[in-house]
């Protein structure tokens, strides 16, 4: 039996799934910050289930990204190379809120009296400039302790090209300095770019110890619950690494929650044949979406934290799924601007006080409540009944809206939900038409708790055919979680012309980082036999500054066949192609061990029409106010059809079909709906 | 206008959708240009205007294009009449005197957009070309005495006409410009980009129809207008001057006198420059066009940096300035740098006002794009490698907060400093330090901003050379309510065989050998206030950081009897 949590702000979830027979149980329980871990007990107990049957657990964790955003971590330290001690401060210098002219740049995670310089130097090449003197380490190190720091990132300049300075420092102040965590820059990254990895070095040294904590006491829970598999933890990576691993390098975690439902969704797709798909995640605060092509997700390697349109965030140079994360979510609270046009967001009533409608206090307008009004929500049903919504309530928060725009509760309802719907329309076609892919070619996915209110909408509006919505569209995460392998990522720049001359270089550094990834998996128990290698190049035309991710084929390295993918690549990303020389930039490995996938349980077909539930009226917006039939999900069966007008409840979720649009179930339970010519 | 006959959500929808194309266009145009300055710099612009030529929405990148597309739209209509234009029009212009231009490097496209039949639009979109011909590579230089010596001019004229390339323009462009693929390249999708503008405004138009679309954009400008009058009603009412001084000209050591008189009222923002500087020998001219989005910049910043630009946003401002200064230079007067006249003119205005608008402006920063081109042959490969790039600086202290280090100036933005490792790997050379600038200046209350220094040392036995134009050399940035000024931009070499630094300000390919290093130094922004009124743990802490000496603490900000 195979278990995965996922936390979130507010509902621990818990998935477990019974390899031999594919059947799987579901669990949630509040999350319990910040000691995080009873949330995962009080949902194992929840679930009744065998500790000694459990031979998997694989956890999503919030622990890093928490740490940062609460500016919760560590007092950390820093060790950079003479001359660079101001460049974590520094940043790019750029300004994202042109015309602020009060700008305020983030303040760096380690301040200037916590960053010390050493004498060394290297140049791009990885030669020495100047050696390395001890002396000004053990000086530093001095410093260190004086000021208490509990961790400390080490990053030298060009440690990319060659880390011996940089692993002789981290090696003397682990010596020095035994109750201060050190971080490496090149343990975790080989790229380029002194900022970005120092960052990174850096937010890795600021997490660690809460990290590393929490990790170790969770393993302590689950040792004393008598659960012994082995704990697998989920990476921004869409892959999951060994405890162990992650307590030492916990920046892979940033966003571990997040990426479970892309990886549940590109997994889906695979056993349901659907290799090309859109996510679309709706939580309380945010929604979230991605895009999948041919089965894979896509990686970014631009990550930042707390970047928006007004901030330059913070990099974190680690591999991390391709998500688009928007401030619209249910609990998104509608409000009226100075110039008295109607917006929603980014600011969220949360889980507390929560929508005006959920009776716990709060009185704003949400988009939950804006559902409440048009029909699409049954009050009596919402998380299965165990929360009764009050459309008075909703409707009086709105009325101050209805108002100032003169309009009706009903309008203002209703126009809420079409400018939600634009604003995620927005984020979809940055995932999709801005990056050169047309929405028709894919399936759209809607999970969370809003997802597959909002989802025929939106796919209408970006033109997609079909919707998709997975069973148990409230624990998709951590059903995701489940789909996940192990998958180790190993990086290097090396600026290497891709020309025949070049084949010996690029063979001894594909063969170094792979016998680290090698090294890395038998460590951790697995057979050569089990691990995949995959090789792909950061390549770009010579001069250029940007770089497109090349897969390598597989077999004896041609060059000819490598630059005409990359020239295609090129072509699909920026339009164009050159015909000048080609560079590699950054060398890629990925490692995984696939771990078995579950087959999951064919549900019994039924025969004749689902039974209706009920019947409503629900504002559907451009097609109509309609009085609706009401479905109960668990009522549907395989092969059945239903056409809308119609409305499917569950317990976490609400599915709104517009007429038009015509629905089945597929055998394993998802749901599915065509739009348009074809319904 | 007459009453709405559209609901407010499909207003709301169709605004979005405007600023959405600007957004769109502005993403198309960075996928498809081939130039660095364009793809990473983001030195460039795009947007939509109603058929009159009035901006609705524009994607910037960088502050300095603020408002400029509308010109060159009306240089369209003003030269052709709408009644001539036809679909798959495309027209070009970089006409520095007239219709939009700013200096020759930044090209203006504009596409009529028409909706069965009806002219409904215009795409437009403005970007700096690596390459236009002229004197200098690059095109732009610090010592070009007229126009004609700055490369090729675009007299708005057709690029398309009803949708065929003009062959013959093609091939003069590609025959004048030193880079023709790196410049048609940009053209091109400078195109794409005007082209998507027109199908998505179609698209707008089929979904809603064109008398919402239009009622809409009607609403829009409105909107713009009220949201911008409402802050102008918070700013103090009354008038505001402020004078200072530009370095020189590259051509002579003079400096050039400009001044501002802005008038504040509740619906009026008037900016007056008159008996400022007479046009100048050396090409540090801005033209009007320039001037005009230099104060739109600092009004925008003035009123609410947040607010979607539109025409809208800018009915309740004025310039006012005569023919023939430095700020509104006439044919054919050298424009080659015009952006550091330009930024100093939208400093004017800032300095005018920041006393009095505490809450939206911060004391002067140290103001110069601080643009240097280092030219050496890379050591590894025997290539030429010409290093070009701006550099950040310090910005001023406001009256509740420091002041911010290292960012880049006013006129740039969403622009990116290169790595050190980047810069060593591509350019040959060795950047030894990348820090503070720890210099006296911009003591106050609030502490202005630190400046940068930054040390390339050239590696080639063949050496290199330097041009840089790092303004504010000579004056300093100001600080305001007793906060002490900001320290100065300057290039200083330092030779290698142990001979006294040479420090300079503008200098146009200043040779360099093996081991000399050429020391690229930013200004602090002013500061705010009092330094004596500075907070003492703000003092100690600042102490602490090692940001300012034992001294300073004591003598300027009266910190006593603590340890050095």
């Amino acid at each position: 039996m195979k278990l995965a949590t996922d936390i979130g702000g507010t509902f621990t979830d818990l998935v477990y799934l019974d390899e031999t027979t594919g059947d799987y149980f579901l669990a949630k329980s509040l999350s319990t910050p910040p000691h995080f871990s009873r949330g995962i007990m009080d949902a194992i107990h929840k679930s009744d289930l065998d500790p000694g049957a459990v031979t998997g657990f694989v956890h999503g964790a919030t622990v890093v990204i928490n740490a940062l955003t609460e500016r919760k971590g560590a007092r950390t330290a820093l060790v950079t190379t003479e001359g660079c001690r101001d460049v974590l401060e520094i940043g790019r210098a750029n300004r994202p809120d042109i015309y602020n002219m009060r700008f305020r740049k983030q303040p760096p995670f380690v301040p200037r009296e916590l960053r010390f310089e050493i004498a060394e130097r290297m140049n791009y090449k990885g030669e020495v400039v100047t050696e390395l003197d001890m002396r000004t380490v053990d000086t530093v190190a001095k410093q260190i302790e004086a000021e208490a720091c509990e961790a400390v990132a080490v990053c030298l300049l060009h440690s990319y090209a060659n880390p011996d300075h940089e692993l002789k420092v981290a090696a003397r102040l682990r010596e020095l300095l035994p109750n201060v965590l050190v971080t490496a820059s090149s343990e975790i990254t080989r790229e380029w770019r002194e900022y970005e990895r120092t960052s990174t070095a850096a937010l890795n040294a600021y997490v660690q110890p809460v990290a590393a904590a929490y990790l170790r006491q969770l393993a302590t829970s689950l040792n004393e619950e008598g659960i012994e598999a082995p704990v697998d933890i989920m990476k921004s990576n869409g892959g999951t690494s060994s405890l162990d691993f992650v307590a030492e390098q916990p920046i892979h975690l940033v966003e571990s929650g997040p990426v479970g439902g892309v990886i549940g969704a590109a997994a889906l797709g695979k056993l349901i044949g659907e290799p090309n798909l859109i996510t679309m995640d709706i939580g309380g605060t945010t929604a979230k979406c991605s895009l999948i092509e041919n089965g894979d997700y896509k990686i970014t390697t631009e990550y930042r934290i707390e970047r928006d349109d007004r901030s330059a965030g913070y990099p974190i140079k680690a591999p991390v799924v391709d998500i688009v994360e928007i401030g619209a979510g249910g609990g998104s609270v509608a409000w009226i601007d100075v110039g008295g046009a109607l917006k929603i967001g980014p600011r969220s009533a949360g889980a507390s006080p929560g929508p005006a409608s959920y009776g716990l206090g709060g009185t704003e307008p949400t988009v939950t409540d804006a559902n409440l009004i048009a029909g699409r929500i049954n009050p009596d049903y919402f998380l299965g009944g165990e929360l009764k919504l009050d459309l008075a309530k909703a409707r009086a928060a709105y009325q101050p809206i209805a108002d100032a725009l003169g309009v009706s509760i009903e309008e203002t309802a209703i126009g809420v939900i079409r400018l939600a719907n634009a604003n995620m329309i927005n984020a979809l076609k940055l995932v999709s038409v801005r990056r050169g892919y047309d929405p028709r070619e894919f399936a759209l996915i809607a999970f969370g708790g809003g997802g597959s209110m909002h989802a025929v909408a939106l796919a209408s509006d970006l033109r997609v055919g079909k919707v998709i919505i997975p069973v148990a569209p409230g624990h998709f995460s951590a059903f995701g979680m489940m789909m996940s392998d192990a998958m180790q990522d190993y990086l290097l720049t090396a600026l290497t012309s891709s020309v025949e001359e070049s084949r010996g270089r690029v063979g001894t550094i594909f063969e170094d980082l792979e016998s680290q990834a090698i090294d890395y998996f038998l460590a951790a128990g697995f057979d050569r036999g089990q691990i995949e290698l995959i090789r792909s190049l950061d390549m770009r035309y010579n001069g250029q500054e940007h770089t497109v991710r090349v897969r390598v084929p597989d077999g004896e390295l041609d060059f000819e066949t490598l630059n005409d993918q990359f020239h295609a690549a090129h072509e699909k990303a920026y339009t164009f192609r050159l015909p000048s020389g080609v560079e590699i930039v950054n060398y890629h490995v990925s490692a995984v061990v696939p771990t078995t996938k579950p087959a999951l349980a064919e549900l019994p077909p039924g025969t004749g029409q689902p039974p209706l539930k009920s019947t409503r009226t629900v504002d559907f917006d451009t097609w109509g106010i309609l009085e609706s039939a009401v479905y109960e999900r668990t009522d549907l069966f395989p092969g059945c059809i239903f056409h809308g007008p119609a409305i499917i409840e569950e317990a976490a979720a609400s599915t709104v079909v517009p007429p038009g649009v015509r629905g089945t179930i597929d055998p394993i339970g998802n749901i599915v709906l065509t739009i348009g010519d074809e319904a | 206008m007459t009453a709405t006959t559209l609901d407010p959500f499909t207003i709301e929808i169709i605004k979005d959708g405007l600023n959405v194309i600007g957004d769109e266009m502005f993403v198309s145009l960075q996928r498809t240009s081939k130039s660095p300055i364009i793809y990473e710099v983001l030195d460039y612009c795009c947007g939509i205007t109603d058929e009159k030529g009035q901006l609705l929405a524009q994607g910037n990148g960088v502050a300095g294009f603020l408002g400029t597309l509308t010109f060159a739209v009306q240089s369209v209509l003003d030269k052709f009449g709408p009644e001539n234009l036809k679909p798959g029009d495309i027209f070009i212009t970089n006409d520095p005197y007239t219709g939009g231009g700013t200096h020759l490097s930044d090209v203006s496209l504009v596409m009529p957009i028409f909706y069965r039949d009806e002219l409904v639009a215009f795409s437009a979109n403005k970007a700096h070309w690596t390459e236009v011909g002229g004197k200098d590579p690059g095109s732009w230089t610090t010592d070009s005495t007229d126009v004609f010596q700055e490369g090729l001019q675009f007299p708005c004229v057709r690029l398309f006409s009803a949708g065929e390339p003009n062959e013959a323009l093609f091939d003069v462009i590609g025959a004048n410009v030193r880079t023709p693929d790196m410049s048609l390249g940009d053209a091109w999708a400078q195109v794409a980009s005007c082209r998507l503008a027109g199908l998505r405004f179609q698209d707008l138009c089929d979904k809603h129809g064109l008398p919402a679309v239009k009622e809409a954009i009607d609403i829009l400008l409105d909107y713009g207008e009220a949201m911008v009058r409402q802050e102008l009603g918070k700013l103090p009412s009354g008038v505001y001057e402020a004078d200072d001084w530009i370095d020189d000209d590259g051509i002579t050591s003079e400096p050039h006198h400009c001044q501002v008189k802005v008038t504040v009222t509740a619906d009026k923002f008037i900016a007056d420059f008159t008996g400022s500087a007479p046009q100048t020998q050396g090409p540090i001219n801005c033209t009007w066009t320039g001037l005009v989005s230099a104060v739109r910049l600092i009004f925008k910043a003035l009123t609410d940096p947040h607010i979607p630009a539109n025409e809208g946003t800018f009915r309740a401002l004025e310039v006012i300035c005569p023919p023939g200064t430095v700020l509104t230079a006439e044919r054919p007067a050298p424009v080659s740098t015009y952006w550091e006249t330009m930024i100093f003119a939208a400093d004017l205005v800032w300095k005018a006002l920041a006393p009095a608008v505490p809450d939206r402006l911060s004391a002067g920063h140290f103001l110069s794009v601080c643009g240097d081109v280092t030219f050496t042959i890379h050591p590894d490969t025997g290539k030429p490698a010409i290093l070009v790039e701006p550099n950040a600086g310090g910005w001023g202290a406001s009256i509740d907060q420091d002041g911010t280090s290292g960012l880049v100036c006013v006129g740039d933005g969403e622009t990116y400093i290169l790595p050190l490792e980047v810069t060593e790997a591509i350019y040959g050379i060795q950047v030894d330090r990348y820090e503070f600038n720890l210099a006296p200046g911009g003591e106050g209350k609030y502490q202005g901003g630190r400046g940068l220094v930054r040390d390339y040392r050239i590696l080639s036995d063949q050496g290199g050379f330097i041009t840089a134009t790092f303004g504010r050399h000579k004056f300093h940035p100001w600080g305001v309510d007793g906060g002490r000024n900001g320290s100065m931009n300057a290039v200083q070499i330092r030779f290698a065989d142990g001979r006294e630094p040479v420090t300079v300000g503008k200098t146009a390919r200043y040779p360099l050998k093996k081991g000399d290093v050429a020391r690229l130094i930013t200004g602090s922004g002013g500061g705010w206030g009092d330094p004596a009124a500075r907070d003492k743990d703000a003092v100690r802490a600042d102490l602490r950081a090692g940001l300012i000496s034992a001294e300073t603490a004591r003598d300027v900000y009266g910190l006593t009897g603590e340890k050095a």
